[in-house]
């Protein structure tokens, strides 16, 4: 049987969402910054441990300034798992951070959303994870859509974890 | 002394200044004579030098500066593409529409001389109603092509974009379906959300020759692409088929059964609408 999935990446803009989505998708990434505008959606084939293959279907949407309630509720909806991002370099782009986590609970309470800081290589990969420690920021990977760090990896746990 | 002697030395001594002015403009006048005919004779031997150079020049232009004139040419053309488009677009817009009435009265013209030489049972009718209708049969012909056809069918779960089935009677796999139907999705989702209708439900969407006919459901909704003229009659089969389809077909349980749903539903489309 079938089986495809709905990811949808939020964030502030600027924070790497789209690189993110286009390092996962195409293995490319470009330093040229274009904003977001709406949502696009892509789709990957994973083949799954178990020989099951998984239709992720990403949708790549516009960033926010404030908090993701600036965020298009209706393409929030339906979702099978979110991708908070934000940027180790840019403190505004995690402040909000206890603040959406709690928005999405309250509205999307089955959802599982995974915090991941992206552009690692603009910081030492030990002293940012030290110092968002102490700032109280829980995230679950930190990655770099520039040098591909983390970032395939990453994409296949998600895919397990909601195929469970 | 003589007095002719006197007066001349005289005249000598009152007119000197005089003599050497009037001697000064003699020569200027010799001088200026002398370039006057310096220059005919220049010209005489210039002039054809010259209109051979002139001619030259004249043909070798292409080649001389014919690459620069073309790249600035390109160069502002492309500075200035919007500006070139909003003259040329009202000129080529003309032509392109006459080009088409033209070949539409040829196809039309063709279609006629192909069917009077025809005998069958269809083209004795479509000649009778022609002529009933006062009508040529290449215009029976062209509007039997404008009818309105099924070309895909999408059935997407509202929220995610998922596509729970899909059916499409032409067999064209070259779009990738699962896309198509998170991008209708989002579009769909925009346009409600933007214009803040409530409960409202976008139901139609237009592009050039087709038309995608949308239909509301609880937990999904059904996206049919039709090509040709979709008029009301259509859209009220078309409607009344994809309710009996969802009413009668098919069960909460089977909508998570993409498999089974899908070949329900080139089972129930399979033949053609209206």
């Amino acid at each position: 049987m079938k089986l495809s999935k709905k990811v949808v990446l939020i964030g502030h803009f600027g924070v790497g969402k789209t690189s993110l989505f286009r390092r996962f998708m195409d293995n490319e990434f470009s330093e040229e910054y274009k904003v977001t505008l709406g949502v696009q959606i892509k789709k990957k084939v994973i083949e799954l441990p178990d020989g099951r293959e998984l239709s992720m279907i990403i949708w790549d949407t516009e960033g926010h300034s404030n908090s993701i309630e600036d965020t298009r509720k209706s393409y929030l909806l339906g979702s099978h798992a979110f991708i908070y991002v934000f940027d180790v370099t840019r403190e505004e782009t995690y402040a909000t951070l206890h603040k959406d986590l709690e928005y999405l609970k309250k509205n999307h309470a089955k959802v599982p959303a995974k915090i991941l800081g992206n552009k690692l290589d603009l910081v030492n990969e030990k002293e940012i994870a030290q110092h968002l420690t102490s700032q109280e920021i829980h995230f679950d990977c930190l990655t770099s859509a520039k040098t591909n760090k983390n970032v395939q990896n990453f994409f296949s746990e998600l895919a397990k974890e909601i195929t469970k | 002394m003589e007095e002719q002697d006197k007066l001349k030395i005289l005249k000598k001594l009152l007119l000197s200044e005089e003599k050497e002015f009037a001697d000064s403009i003699a020569q200027k006048v010799e001088d200026l004579t002398k370039i006057v005919h310096q220059k005919e004779e220049l010209s005489h031997k210039v002039d054809p030098i010259i209109d051979d150079k002139l001619d030259e020049f004249i043909q070798e232009i292409p080649t001389t500066l014919g690459p620069t004139i073309t790249e600035a040419l390109k160069e502002e053309i492309k500075n200035s593409q919007d500006a070139v488009v909003e003259a040329l677009f009202p000129i080529i817009g003309k032509m392109i529409k006459k080009y088409i009435a033209h070949e539409m009265k040829l196809l039309s013209e063709n279609i006629s001389k192909k069917t009077k030489q025809a005998f069958s049972f269809k083209n004795w009718f479509r000649r009778t109603k022609a002529k009933v209708q006062g009508i040529s049969q290449g215009d029976l012909v062209l509007s039997d092509y404008a009818k309105p056809r099924l070309i895909q069918l999408f059935v997407i779960e509202k929220n995610s974009g998922i596509l729970l089935a899909d059916f499409s009677p032409l067999s064209d796999d070259t779009i990738d379906k699962e896309m198509v139907a998170g991008m209708l999705t989002a579009i769909k989702s925009f346009v409600e959300d933007a214009f803040q209708g409530g409960d409202q439900n976008l139901e139609l969407i237009e592009y050039e020759l087709y038309t995608i006919h949308i239909q509301n459901f609880y937990s999904y909704y059904v996206a049919a692409v039709i090509s040709g003229a979709y008029n009301m009659m259509f859209k009220e089969v078309l409607e009344d088929q994809i309710i009996d389809f969802a009413k009668n077909h098919i069960s909460n349980k089977e909508l998570k059964n993409s498999t089974l749903f899908t070949k329900k539903l080139k089972k129930y489309f399979a033949d053609e609408i209206v």
